[in-house]
């Protein structure tokens, strides 16, 4: 079968590579899909950062509502985890979860016991563990009972700007990194650089596409499900903040669009196809944290987005990875 | 299709490479020879531990103990250099965890400061302490752990609750019971478990001396008997042996998986950098010990020895044969030169951090807040393997095992599956 598969895509390739290089579909990847997400991302940043300066209330309205626009705008770029993310590991200092022991409520908690000075300046913040940086920590201030009221109000508040500001300045920095040097490396591949052809900056993508689906499958998804005998609804993904399910269908829409840029025209309608089996029914299911995993009835519908998602991923390894030529290399879920 | 004329390359490529002169049967039996020397060298350290550790129980002194830890170092030299083997053979992976499990909630083993906490929200059990509880209730079950036995910790305590961090068994939990918890944050120094934790009568120091030998005991001999049966596995005949070469494109790809996986998502990833981007001293491999600086070096010392083909045993005899570097540099010379410079640039990073410990700056130490020195040998460590994963992926690429390598397990038990 594979033989003949193969030589089908002889047949046919001098006739495709008119069509469209892969240079232009990096391009269209890079300027349709990868920028337009850092610059929502810059932009709701520092909305954050300026609504937290403004009024750092936990439970103020206008507050939590930039937060919630930053934080989608973060998702939606979750899955670009390459060059400027990686730098100073900016991704992880925005988003640092799954936290399985514990190290973000028992970081602020010591900031906020000692009134720790580091938080008076979101430039020396940039030292402190990723357990209290980013959208999670966050999370935990604005939305968690104990840690939303805990400490002194005053340094409270600081803490809140001071997260705010530098969740904007890392941010930032991942925009101007695309801006000035990335866009440019991954459309410019050449033998001493990152990237030593076209085929390595589409295994990059493809990587993101590919790892994107597993950690959505595997972590936003997986990890409150655990098992029919142990589920774990507090594992859920931000569930303080009732986000849960809304970051699975960000995730799954920002990779779907994603897809239908590498994708070819005989693949796309059954991608789009599978894409719409998991958020149409996440858009059903009405419950926002997944806490009826516990549940035999509702749990078995979450069961069936997470089965959906792996059949995209399938899909995409068996289907897409070889159509371009690439295949999804090493990633960062690969340990255990 | 728009993109197929990649694959016609390949194709093209493919058919355009002379016949080989190293035969890729040959490459997997080093492999697998190694692998067979390395849990064999893992297993007679082990033994010394184990008689290290009859000797203290049965005679408990400041020396026994010392002997024990002593034996304990040794032995973690080649079972760290057969972690490549995970991730490429699901044999090795579904086992394990049995061994090397980490990191552990230690409460449930034994007595714990005060500032380690009680349960916590992820584990229920995270306090349990088996030793001074015989009697307790798991999960709506009532255990009778009146004898510590290799069986109770294996089939009931280890991952009791589905939680990976109630490790019972394994180096980590010998490591726990040897040295004690590292209340040094961190400062300088190991953890300092008192000889006294083993002695009898009234010397016992911290309750339950006879139940903590009981439980050293048979965690030991439950991790001879782990090490026996998976150096059987790499024997002449054994099952990880058949299971590698029954195909050689697959066996090639469980070789390149495991020193990827092993490169990037584990020692890279899970263990060096988020210690470092944490602060945490608890996320030191072996914090106990105050070891992790071996870990890591030892971790991509085994990486290294596998691509050459040629590893030291513990008795200094060289086990050696045609390699994947001899493959690689046959197919393209330049890339094999590639892989052996990143591979030597890793070892030069990962052996400032060993050297810069072991004159006395702790690895506790190199995480802490604003240490840039510390930060910046670790990274030295992560940036290497992370950039040697890059020129691994270049390598299944130039040996055409794009399509099979990568997913693990799944498709190397179906490798044709991805081709349907």
């Amino acid at each position: 079968m594979k033989h003949l598969s193969l030589s089908f895509a002889i047949m046919v390739a001098p006739m495709m590579c008119l069509a469209e290089t892969p240079n232009a579909l990096i391009t269209d990847i890079v300027d349709g899909h990868i920028l337009p997400r850092f610059v929502a991302l810059s932009d709701s940043t520092q909305a954050l950062s300026d609504a937290a300066q403004a009024d750092c209330d936990p439970t103020s309205d206008t507050l939590r509502a930039a937060y919630g626009t930053a934080f989608d705008a973060w998702v939606s770029a979750s899955h670009l985890r390459f060059g400027p993310t990686e730098t100073d590991d900016r991704a992880f200092a925005l988003a640092f979860w799954p936290d399985s022991r514990g190290a973000t409520p028992r970081a602020l908690s010591a900031l906020l016991s000692k009134q720790d000075p580091i938080a008076t300046s979101a430039q020396d913040y940039a030292e402190v563990s990723i357990a209290a940086r980013g959208f999670y920590a966050l999370e935990f201030l604005l939305y968690d009972e104990v840690l939303m009221a805990a400490g002194n109000p005053g340094y409270h508040c600081q803490l809140t700007q001071t997260i705010s500001a530098d969740i904007a300045s890392t941010s930032q920095g991942i925009l101007d990194d695309w801006q000035t040097t990335y866009a440019f490396i991954m459309q410019n591949p050449s033998p001493d650089g990152v990237y030593r052809s076209d085929t390595e900056v589409l295994q990059e993508m493809f990587k993101s596409l590919s790892t994107g689906l597993q950690f959505t499958s595997e972590t936003r998804l997986g990890r409150p499900l655990g098992t029919f005998d142990r589920p774990r609804p507090t594992r859920a993904e931000v569930r303080r903040s009732g986000r849960s399910s809304a970051h699975v269908i960000l995730s799954l829409q920002s990779l779907q669009d994603l897809a239908s840029r590498l994708v070819d025209d005989a693949l796309s309608a059954k991608l789009s196809d599978q894409f719409e089996r998991p958020l149409s029914r996440l858009f059903d299911l009405e419950d926002p944290t997944f806490a009826s995993v516990s549940e035999p009835q509702t749990r078995i519908k979450i069961e069936i987005i997470q089965q959906s998602v792996e059949a995209i991923r399938t899909l995409v390894r068996d289907e897409l990875g070889p159509t371009l030529g690439v295949a999804a290399g090493f990633n960062s879920l690969d340990g255990d | 299709m728009k993109h197929a004329f990649l694959s016609s390359t390949a194709l093209l490529v493919a058919f355009a490479t002379p016949a080989l002169a190293v035969d890729k049967a040959e490459v997997l039996d080093t492999y697998a020879d190694i692998a067979a020397a390395k849990y064999g060298d893992s297993l007679t350290t082990a033994q010394t531990l184990q008689a290290a550790v009859n000797a203290l129980v049965a005679n408990p002194s400041a020396e026994a103990l010392q002997a024990a830890k002593d034996a304990w170092l040794a032995a973690r030299v080649p079972y760290q250099q057969t972690e490549v083997y995970r991730f490429g053979n699901p044999i090795v992976d579904d086992w394990e965890g049995k061994v090397n499990a980490w990191p552990l909630d230690e409460g449930l083993i034994d007595y714990v400061d005060a500032s380690y906490g009680g349960p916590s929200d992820e584990n229920e059990l995270a306090a349990l302490n088996v030793i001074a509880n015989p009697t307790f209730t798991l999960s709506g079950v009532d255990i009778d752990a009146t004898t510590i036995t290799p069986a109770l910790l294996e089939e009931t305590l280890q991952e009791a609750d589905g939680i990976e961090a109630n490790v019972a068994t394994g180096y980590h939990a010998i490591e726990f019971l040897l040295w004690g918890q590292d209340l040094n944050g961190h400062g300088k120094g190991a953890g300092t478990r008192a000889w006294t934790d083993y002695a009898g009568g009234d010397l016992c120091t911290n309750d339950n001396c006879d139940r903590r030998a009981e439980y050293l005991v048979a965690a030991t001999d439950l991790l001879i008997s782990d090490l026996e049966w998976m150096s059987a596995q790499w024997a002449d005949g054994g099952s990880a042996r058949a299971e590698l070469t029954s195909n050689a494109d697959a066996g090639l790809a469980a070789i390149l998986t495991g020193m990827g996986s092993l490169s990037y998502g584990e020692v890279a990833g899970e263990r060096m950098r988020l210690g470092v981007m944490l602060n945490d001293p608890e996320e030191e491999h072996s914090c106990f010990a105050d070891n992790t600086h071996n870990d890591h070096y030892y971790d991509g010392l085994g990486v290294q020895n596998i691509y050459l083909g040629e590893y030291i045993r513990v008795d200094g005899t060289l086990v050696s044969g045609p390699s994947l570097s001899d493959l690689v540099s046959e197919t393209d010379a330049a890339l094999d030169a590639e892989m052996q410079n990143k591979l030597s640039a890793t070892m030069m990073s990962l052996g400032r951090i060993k050297t810069a410990a072991e004159a006395g700056f702790a690895y506790d130490q190199m995480l802490e807040r604003g240490n840039e020195a510390g930060e910046s040998l670790i990274m030295g460590g992560v940036n290497g393997f992370i950039d040697q994963t890059r020129s691994i992926e270049r390598v299944v690429t130039a040996l055409n095992l794009d399509q099979i390598a990568f997913e693990g397990s799944d498709s190397l038990d179906d490798p044709e599956a991805v081709f349907q």
